[in-house]
């Protein structure tokens, strides 16, 4: 039986499909064969950030209508075997997303899968509780910014009361915080929350904190998942999520300011 | 934290702020979730009260609330008739007693809850 995984939020541009990439590749590099399910019906983006936007042909709502064959409109990641894509429609809109078609579709796909990984849009319309109905667990995907935080509870609110599991009276779906855009400095000057006020308003386990990183654009610049620049603060704090996910005790890295050299140290001091 | 900040009152940081108004409102979100929300009634209500008493316009009643961290402010301020008006108004509730001055008396009515703190029930101001 594959486990069903949303990356969701409320709010938009905190970080859901950057953080989507990232894991389902993070997942498949674990040997786990992984599907990433695009939800933003009518704004598809998840196939630019994984690099697959011109292989596009059939998407996820072909499917569900019966217009394609759902080994039609996956797309396999050309740099990684396990793992593979479902891109959205460009055209439709998120009424497109019936709750049986994607019942339909999980199903089929939970046959072959290990893990599927739905990126849910932003709000708590139609495409957003779609791609939570149905989930086993979710990933609240949250920046340290008092909206931002606010909507991720408006989000568990509704994961405890509208998901399947929860209509159902089954064991709730658990619930994991993923702090993106984490800036350690900014928090020591006492301008950005820490993790540990965010834990403490939210309430659930932190699964891992992303820093704010160049990195990030950098990767969706050239459509490749930010883990797979194993360089970067970026890309190893998620390969450390993805670990934790699993199960291991990581210990949680870029939390705080990096040392600083004394000439560094001048520099901002005069500038 | 040195002793000299303290004394110049360092402004609080504003990530602090941050982590309070959310704390706050949250608390207040979340209680929401479960059972409807009673101020629209409640608002309906009192105003309701009110109109058995005094002719008000609908279209000059304000209602604010602020939800605060241990209790939260309810305040309606609703503008009352003319003077002649309510001259009237008030003999005929109080029989024909002589006149109490009812301007300053409800001025001075909404003056002390206001200083008695929050108005957790709402508050009735007259405006000239
Ligand atoms: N850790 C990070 N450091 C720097 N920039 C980041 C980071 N994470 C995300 N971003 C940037 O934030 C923007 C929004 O990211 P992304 O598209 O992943 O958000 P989203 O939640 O999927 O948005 P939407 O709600 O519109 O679907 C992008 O420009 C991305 O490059
Ligand atoms: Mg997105």
């Amino acid at each position: 039986m594959s486990k069903i995984i949303v990356m969701t939020s409320g709010k938009g541009g905190v970080g859901k499909t950057t953080s989507s990439a990232a894991f389902a590749t993070g997942l498949a590099l674990r040997g786990f064969k992984t599907v990433v399910i695009d939800f933003d019906v009518g704004l598809r983006n998840l196939d630019l950030v994984m690099g697959c936007e011109r292989r596009v042909v059939f998407d996820f709502i072909n499917v569900i209508n019966g217009e394609a064959k759902l080994s039609q409109a996956l797309i396999k990641d050309k740099r990684i075997d396990n793992l593979y894509i479902l891109p959205t429609s460009q055209t439709r809109d998120k009424d497109a997303l019936t709750r049986e078609g994607v019942e339909r579709v999980l199903n089929d796909l939970s046959k072959e899968f290990d893990y599927i990984l739905c990126d849910s849009p932003a709000g708590i319309e139609r495409g957003a509780l779609m791609s939570l109905y149905f989930a086993d667990h979710a990933i609240i995907v949250t920046n340290p910014e008092v909206s931002s935080v606010r909507d991720s509870d408006r989000i568990l609110g509704v994961l405890n009361s509208r998901s399947r599991r929860a209509e159902q009276g089954l064991e709730p779906v658990s619930q994991q915080l993923l702090l993106t855009r984490y800036d350690p400095d900014r928090v020591e000057r006492g301008e950005m929350l820490k993790v540990d006020d965010v834990l403490e308003i939210l309430a659930i386990p932190l699964l891992g904190v992303i820093p704010e990183s160049q990195a990030v654009l950098r990767a969706s610049n050239v459509g490749m998942p930010v883990i797979l620049d194993e360089a970067s603060n970026a890309g190893q704090a998620y390969t450390d999520a993805v670990g934790r996910f699993l199960g291991e005790e990581i210990e949680h890295r870029f939390v705080s300011p990096q040392k600083k050299g004394l000439f560094s140290r001048l520099l901002r001091r005069s500038a | 934290m040195s002793i000299f900040s303290f004394f110049r009152s360092a402004p609080r940081p504003s990530a602090v702020q941050a982590k309070e108004r959310l704390q706050i409102v949250m608390a207040h979100e979340r209680a929401g979730r479960t059972g409807p929300d009673y101020l629209p009634m409640l608002q309906q209500e009192l105003l309701s009260v009110i109109a058995k008493y005094i002719d008000i316009d609908q279209n000059k009643v304000e209602v604010k609330l602020d939800r605060g961290g241990d209790c939260s402010t309810l305040e309606l301020n609703i503008e009352l008739p003319a003077r002649e008006q309510l001259k009237s108004a008030m003999a005929a509730v109080k029989g024909a007693k002589p006149e109490p001055k009812p301007a300053d008396t409800a001025d001075g009515e909404a003056k002390r809850s206001a200083a008695n703190g929050p108005l957790t029930d709402g508050g009735v101001k007259k405006r000239h």
